[in-house]
């Protein structure tokens, strides 16, 4: 594909151009802090040039759902949609085109061109689990922020270069798990409040693994292109229940197989793990140990996840429900202020929020890919049924050439990462 | 049990209940601590993969080999490398076998390749990260973008000093400059972060001077502060 360059600043600087420009300024640098709440839209329409430029990419499910939300922001001129469903894509044209009763919004099938397009400031994407790198680096390539649904990752290579991504190009790069904030606030500020005391340890429970898929070769309909729904994915003949985008993590969705996405663990990881690591505080961190126990007799094995502070969260650890939090209540521990979103409308408006103002969103990169780092140590010690040690500077198993081959997946051609 | 599951193994194919082979994913990690069962299964594995079995279970038998594939894979893997249909499985087990022969079958076949095969094997040698450089800095003038591309990326996943040689003298190609320019970044990095701050600082000057874009421009310029 062509390579375009990208916008250059012309002298008189529009609301757009300044969040193209502050991307460019340096984490190291401070930014102008101070932007009148009026300039940023806020209290008052926004005018259509100077709202954030949108396209979104994968628009089913739950990208049907994220679509809604940034369409519904007065701060985004929504003006591309891409999905590999050409009746996808056409509806979502539609509804753009119907919101702002006019036909400019431009419909693709492969995200490369959406994201050449020079005059879009951001992308959210939603496909399945096994596209999310490969768009979220390419989108920083291009200069895009980016809201990337969760499980933002598929295996633990491809963290690492998010995040490398995301700074070396000074994007605003969220991941995409409400939950984690909106879902376990009582337990977070519990927590965070001192109530608990120390804070000890964590529980997390979600189910199933995911699987492989054997399922029979069917047609592939119309308008649907199979390869690219692939992409980077084993070939597979296409049947509908391998791709649908529903949310079983059992049977019959992407959700459940393991080319695409880690099942549970990992679907719900995302947000349960996240929520646990906001609780006990050490989102900004990895595990250096993964204790697998499969006690005699016992249903279901489980795990401890050790981190170099001491904290544990544990996985199914018998006795416990999800989220429940162990604690000395007599070590008291003073309150401490609890991040949340920045703006309003949740964790789009932070993000929007973010675009603006440069600000790193409340479910940055960093901290999501530590999140899904979780979900895939947790993965590969119950595959391997036995416990692991985990370098997260050098991002190994050290001395374990057994589970270093589970930190990535060869990608089909000619997809690279 | 394991017997039977691999006498369903020579005829799987999508469709089948894939519950037939869970004998097979269960010998697989039973038997870490057995070698000789494990090299038995390996074995076995291989004379799938060389009969005419479907794609399907070649297919299945490139994904145990990921997980305990050895040198002895690595002959009939690679006769896998030319083949359309399976040369991505055969790099899904090379490219995480840790033992150098998958390495030299990657390099062996990147002199024979072409097209999208060649783009998928170049990827891999990027991903396993320790080639020479020299191996792949031909293909940064290779006429076919989509192999040049490739190389780029995959010199910049390797991040040596040479690597970083490599891209900065390659010759200007309008069409992939941003993806040279990423490139470059990604050793410089690499570098940085290894202690070359001196190679580096170069490879981010150099950027800002002749950057293809602002963007890249602006991300050299974070680049150099960081050295």
């Amino acid at each position: 594909m062509e390579e375009k360059r990208l916008r250059r600043f012309p002298s008189r600087t529009s609301r757009r151009e300044f969040i193209k420009a502050a991307g460019l300024v340096s984490a190291a640098v401070a930014l102008p802090t101070f932007i009148p709440a009026s300039a940023l839209g806020r209290g008052a329409a926004v005018a259509p040039s100077e709202r954030i430029r949108l396209g979104g990419i994968g628009l089913g499910n739950q990208g049907g759902s994220d679509f809604g939300g940034f369409l519904g922001s007065a701060d985004v001129q929504y003006v591309a949609v891409c999905d590999v469903r050409k009746n996808v894509r056409d509806s979502k044209k539609a509804q753009v085109d119907e919101h702002y009763k006019s036909k400019d919004c431009a419909a693709y099938n492969d995200f490369r061109e959406l994201l050449a397009r020079e005059d879009i400031d951001a992308v959210h994407v939603a496909t399945p689990d096994h596209w999310h790198a490969l768009i979220v680096t390419e989108a920083c390539r291009y200069g895009k922020d980016v809201f990337c649904q969760k499980p933002e990752t598929l295996t633990l290579r491809e963290g690492p270069l998010m995040v490398e991504y995301g700074r070396r190009y000074g994007r605003v790069v969220s991941g995409g798990s409400q939950r984690v904030l909106e879902d376990y606030r009582g337990t977070v500020d519990m927590c965070w409040g001192g109530k608990l005391g120390q804070v000890l340890s964590i529980n997390v429970q979600t189910s199933n693994l995911s699987h492989a898929c054997n399922l029979p070769p069917e047609p592939v309909p119309e308008g649907f292109d199979w390869e690219m729904w692939l992409g980077p994915a084993p070939w597979a003949p296409y049947n509908a229940k391998r791709c649908d985008g529903n949310f079983s993590t059992v049977e019959n969705s992407w959700r459940s197989y393991w080319d695409y996405s880690g099942g549970e663990i990992t679907d719900w990881g995302a947000h349960h793990f996240g929520g646990a690591t906001f609780a006990v505080d050490v989102r900004e961190l990895q595990p250096q140990e993964v204790i697998y126990y499969a006690p005699e007799g016992s249903q279901r094995a489980h795990l401890e996840f050790v981190y170099p502070n001491g904290m544990r969260i544990t996985h199914w650890k018998p006795g416990k429900a999800n989220m429940e939090v162990d604690s000395n209540e007599h070590e008291t521990r003073a309150p401490k202020p609890v991040p949340g979103y920045k703006g309003k409308g949740g964790i789009i408006g932070d993000f929007l929020y973010c675009v603006r103002t440069r600000e790193k969103p409340f479910r940055d990169i960093e901290l999501a890919v530590n999140t899904m780092c979780l979900c895939h140590l947790g993965t590969i010690a119950y595959r391997l049924q036995r416990s692991l040690k985990w370098d997260a500077a050098k991002q190994t198993f050290p001395g374990d050439t057994e589970a270093s081959r589970f930190i990535d997946r060869a990608r089909r051609q000619p997809w690279q990462l | 049990m394991l017997e039977q599951a691999f006498d369903a193994l020579k005829t799987y194919d999508w469709g089948v209940d894939r519950n037939v082979l869970n004998p097979i994913d269960e010998a697989v990690v039973k038997t870490r601590d057995d070698p000789a069962a494990r090299k038995d299964i390996e074995s076995r594995l291989l004379a799938v993969l060389q009969s005419n079995a479907p794609r399907d279970a070649k297919d299945y038998v490139c994904r145990q080999l990921r997980t305990i594939g050895t040198a002895a894979s690595v002959s009939v893997l690679e006769q896998l490398l030319a083949d359309a249909d399976l040369s991505h499985m055969a790099r899904y087990a090379l490219e995480r076998i840790p033992e150098p022969q998958a390495g030299q079958a990657l390099e062996r076949q990147l002199r024979k390749l072409t097209g999208n095969l060649k783009v998928g094997v170049i990827s891999s040698i990027g991903t396993r990260g320790q080639a020479p450089a020299g191996l792949l800095r031909p293909l940064l003038k290779d006429p076919d973008d989509a192999i040049a591309r490739a190389a780029a990326v995959a010199l910049g996943r390797i991040g040596s000093v040479d690597a970083n040689k490599a891209l900065a003298s390659a010759p200007p190609r309008p069409a992939l400059v941003t993806v040279f320019a990423d490139a470059s970044m990604s050793c410089a990095e690499k570098l940085l972060a290894a202690g070359h701050a001196k190679e580096a600082k170069a490879t981010y000057e150099r950027l800002l001077k002749n950057g293809p874009s602002e963007l890249v421009r602006q991300a050299a310029e974070r680049g150099l502060k960081a050295c």
